[in-house]
């Protein structure tokens, strides 16, 4: 199995899922056993939910998308 | 296949293109940190991806074709080169966060419920507006948009590798301004009583 260091090193990777099938499986088995490196697992995947969340709360203003409509249809854009 | 031509492109554009425009919107935001100027990325974004509409291929990833094209306009609208910015390997920067992360619990101040406040959400957000440009890039596409690292290589045009620096020294650097700000918030250590449970 392995080590705490080695775990911790691909942590983002294998958050991301950007790991090989095996290491991905290496670092879960870690993670499963080893109560030091858990927690640090946990609040770094609560982190990135938390940051991915930030996209609900921006929208595009409703005069951007009149003035992108306007300027594509004085572009040539028919049927708008 | 291409997308078509005539009044055809323009409803196939309508559907397939404009349908982002919430979300070119907020990328291009993220880079211009100033709403004016990401306006004016957004329309000339749409502009060019209209006059490209042919080349579209039907079928491939529209929102990442037009953050491609609206990454290219706000770097030449700003005369900018694209940054080179020095950084640690991706592996140092995951182990200083966690390293960061264990330091925090050491200390007592409760840092895991950072992630329960229901502020946190505006925090992130001016986090992520005040990191540097590069890094900045990289954690909107990636943890933001939902981008993969290939994905955000191909938008950003840098190689993969690149991204996934830039990336992980985003998240720590984003992780240190959260604890800085939930001790600045008045996050005090838990109590005697809540320590030992």
């Amino acid at each position: 199995m392995i080590d705490c260091q080695s775990a911790m090193q691909q942590l983002w990777d294998y958050l991301d899922g950007e790991l090989t099938p095996d290491r991905m499986a290496a670092v879960r088995e870690h993670l499963a056993v080893c109560k030091l490196c858990f927690p640090h697992y946990d609040f770094e995947r609560a982190l990135l939910a938390a940051v991915a969340r930030t996209k609900d709360t921006a929208r595009a203003p409703a005069e951007l998308r009149t003035r992108v409509m306007t300027a594509l249809q004085r572009d040539g854009m028919a049927g708008l | 296949m291409s997308s078509g031509s005539g009044s055809g492109a323009s409803s196939s554009f309508e559907a397939e293109a404009l349908l982002w425009l919430d979300d070119v919107h907020r990328f291009a935001l993220s880079m211009t940190r100033d709403e004016a100027d990401a306006d004016d990325v957004v329309q000339e974004t749409y502009l060019r991806a209209f006059r490209s509409w042919q080349t579209f291929l039907t079928g491939s990833d529209c929102r990442r074709w037009l953050f491609t094209i609206c990454r290219n306009v706000f770097l030449r609208s700003k005369e900018r080169e694209r940054l080179t910015v020095d950084v640690s390997s991706p592996e140092v920067e995951t182990l200083a966060a966690v390293r960061m992360h264990a330091e925090a619990m050491q200390s007592g101040w409760g840092v895991d419920s950072l992630l329960d406040r229901a502020d946190l959400g505006p925090a992130i957000a001016r986090a992520i507006a005040e990191l540097p440009e590069a890094y900045r890039v990289a954690v909107v596409l990636v943890d933001v948009e939902g981008q993969s690292y290939d994905e955000a290589a191909e938008i950003m045009g840098v190689p993969v590798g690149t991204v996934r620096s830039r990336l992980f020294r985003g998240r720590r650097r984003l992780q240190e301004a959260l604890f800085i700000h939930a001790r600045d918030a008045g996050f005090d250590p838990p109590t005697e009583e809540h320590q030992t449970g």
